[in-house]
């Protein structure tokens, strides 16, 4: 397979590290109108930017540039190679992502996969498992907080740039967590929601909190934070059997914590010495390989000619309409208060 | 891969009382010096390498040797591998008498012993995504263990196969029998394997796993408990440790050592972790037991604390792989 990597950031060098090492990938090219080619380290890898991107020589297209750019090279990738991997956000809004969708229904037999891969993180994948009969039971409640402290060039960002990005926190980090979500207790509303830009300063939210309901009556909260001095990344979810705890985080960074998952017990006084200090096990991971699978299993999707298995375009449709409503519940009560 | 840290605790005197263990204790090491007095071979190199062992200690006239290389520890002198089997068989038995300290806690060690193994595999399988698979426990029988797996509901079946027969077959390339419930009596692959401090018990545990992953489908799993050197207890007692003795503790390797002979032998290592609870009170049990037990003053001082620093430090040593309770979860590799 050959493959064109658009955007060679955070996240395309990311993937070109992944895909270098993958067995069935022969070729790999990057776009990225940004780099000085003499200083990149990429010879014979980067495309000449002025030059027309010559489509018939590849296979898939990943996509890991700013939001902005996103549905337009989505939709030439579907067109041109069939096959597109994503990174998420799915583009700057609803109708950003609405585009790429209409493309990729267009084209037979595509493969459209996003970047979802907190889903493919050993802490989160041991949670789902231990959820229902025979584990910690049905889900009561789920609650998340993820968020970071932005750092001394955070308004320099594009992601905060909200003509390129189209929305702040939520929309950047805060859609890792409503993807997790889904994937906990499927499909949800949006209920309530409250966004601030309260440090920063950027003109997007730097802070959202959201109330959403599934559709059999679980309740969710979010908080997602670009004022979290202390990196977080928390998911409390209560069961009729115990709780899990998912926290920290594997990352190059290391700043999210250990990444642990807590498992609880519920225990009520004729089980436990004290009532409200359940037994509880933490298991530690010390490997993520969230990122190897999800290449993986986009390159099997394609070499197998079936749907990807996450990271799906139903996937992206549900944030993408939770975000979708929570801008516009945001915007309609700035307008109401504006009077 | 993954490590635990419990809140889990319990009294060493529900599991295994350091009085009631003494005259167990001594059965098994006069019945041991019986059966090696009839000829033995010296263990020279390390199981895990080359590397040739070195002095440890000696227990009540058994000599203990060391891996340079990963701290393991093991008993010198061993008889051939049908007398050592013929050992082990008595000292089961002898364990499931009346006599003996098991019998008179074998609720709570039911409780505290095999209700968390059971719940450890449990999870382990259901976060694998493996259900109900066909399970192979590797012991001498009899085992207390074989009644909840059998009542667990888990696995599509379970096959009690003797520990020493499984070494000897890795000689002879003999098939060995296996007990199956449900009167089935099938040999043939299994999808998990599950060795409870079987590694810690047998003359050659090499050749028990080489076995057990022959006898394990592509993928299989491996759930192994153990005694480790490196934890708290033993590093701290050495040799005065109580707890070691053969033939129970035969080989008493280090989590390093456990790895590597995991490892070596084709899994992928998925979990090692020490969630042991008991380290501090086990030594706390050595000091009463001898006041004069040589210990540095940090030792004492630590012994000395009160009961939430205790389990701070046992949580530490959960969390860092330091305690002398060790459980591990392999994956066969194809």
């Amino acid at each position: 397979m050959n493959c064109l990597i658009f955007g060679y950031g955070y996240m395309g060098q990311i993937r070109y590290r992944i895909l270098r090492n993958h067995p069935d990938v022969r070729d790999i090219r990057v776009v990225d109108p940004g780099l000085d080619p003499s200083t990149a380290g990429l010879d014979g890898v980067l495309l000449p930017a002025t030059e027309k991107i010559p489509w018939e020589q590849f296979d898939a297209a990943f996509v890991c540039t700013p939001n902005i750019a996103t549905p337009d090279l989505c939709v030439e990738g579907l067109r041109h190679c069939g096959h597109v991997f994503c990174e998420k956000p799915p583009g700057r809004n609803w109708e950003d992502f609405s585009r790429i969708a209409a493309a990729a229904a267009t084209v037979p037999g595509h493969t459209l996969v996003f970047g979802f891969n907190h889903r493919l993180h050993p802490s989160v994948q041991a949670a789902r498992a231990l959820i229902g009969e025979g584990g910690v039971g049905d889900v009561l409640y789920i609650k998340g907080t993820y968020g970071k402290s932005g750092g001394v060039r955070y308004r320099e960002n594009w992601r905060n740039d909200r003509e390129i990005s189209g929305g702040g926190i939520l929309l950047d980090q805060g859609i890792h967590m409503l993807d997790l979500f889904h994937l906990f207790v499927g499909p949800l509303t949006v209920v309530d929601a409250v966004l601030v830009d309260s440090f920063w300063g950027c003109g997007v939210e730097d802070n959202a909190f959201v109330l959403l309901r599934s559709e059999q009556g679980v309740p969710a909260f979010l908080h997602s934070s670009a004022t979290l001095w202390k990196h977080t990344f928390r998911i409390e979810i209560g069961c009729r059997e115990g709780y899990l705890v998912v926290s920290g985080f594997l990352s190059q960074s290391a700043s999210y914590g250990r990444e642990q998952l807590v498992i609880g017990k519920r225990q009520f006084e004729d089980e436990a010495l004290a009532l409200g200090n359940p037994r509880e096990e933490i298991i530690y991971f010390d490997r993520d390989e969230s990122w190897e699978s999800e290449i993986n299993e986009f390159i099997a999707a394609v070499k197998e000619g079936r749907p990807p298995r996450h990271g799906t375009i139903e996937d992206a449709e549900r944030v993408m309409r939770n975000i979708r409503d929570v801008y516009a519940l945001a915007e309609h009560r700035a307008r109401e208060k504006s009077g | 891969m993954r490590s635990i840290l419990t809140s889990y605790t319990f009294p060493l005197s529900s599991v295994k009382p350091l009085d009631g263990l003494l005259s167990y204790r001594s059965y098994c090491l006069t019945r041991t010096l019986e059966v090696l007095a009839g000829g033995t071979r010296r263990r020279e190199q390390s199981p895990m390498g080359d590397a040739p062992l070195e002095p440890f200690g000696n227990v009540d006239g058994l000599d203990y040797l060391r891996c340079p290389e990963s701290g393991s520890i093991f008993l010198a002198q061993l008889p051939e591998s049908m007398k050592w089997a013929r050992l082990l068989a008595e000292v089961s038995r002898y364990r499931h008498s009346p006599g003996t300290f098991h019998s008179g806690i074998a609720q709570s060690r039911g409780e505290n012993v095999y209700t968390p193994k059971l719940e450890w595999i449990q999870s382990s399988l259901r976060m694998l995504g493996v259900g109900r698979p066909r399970v192979m426990e590797v012991v001498t029988p009899p085992s207390d263990f074989t009644r909840f797996l059998g009542a667990s509901g888990l696995f599509a079946e379970v096959l009690t196969v003797d520990e020493m027969e499984l070494v000897m077959a890795a000689d002879s390339q003999i098939s060995p029998a296996t007990n199956g419930d449900a009167s089935s009596g099938r040999s043939g692959a299994a999808q998990v394997a599950v060795l409870l401090e079987s590694l810690d018990r047998v003359n050659d545990p090499v050749a028990l796993l080489r076995t057990v992953a022959g006898r394990l489908t592509a993928g299989g799993l491996l759930f192994i408990t153990a005694l480790v050197s490196s934890g708290f207890d033993m590093t701290v007692l050495g040799p005065r440790n109580l707890y070691l003795f053969p033939p129970d503790r035969t080989n008493c390797f280090s989590l390093r050592g456990l790895e590597l002979l995991v490892s070596r032998a084709g899994f992928a290592l998925l979990e090692v972790s020490t969630p042991g609870v008991l380290d501090v009170e086990i030594v706390q049990a050595h000091l009463r037991h001898d006041p004069l037990l040589p210990l540095s003053a940090f030792e004492r001082q630590l012994l000395a604390a009160n009961s939430d620093a205790h389990a701070a430090f046992q949580s530490f040593l959960q969390q860092r792989g330091m305690s002398s309770f060790a459980r591990v979860v392999g994956r066969k590799q194809s």
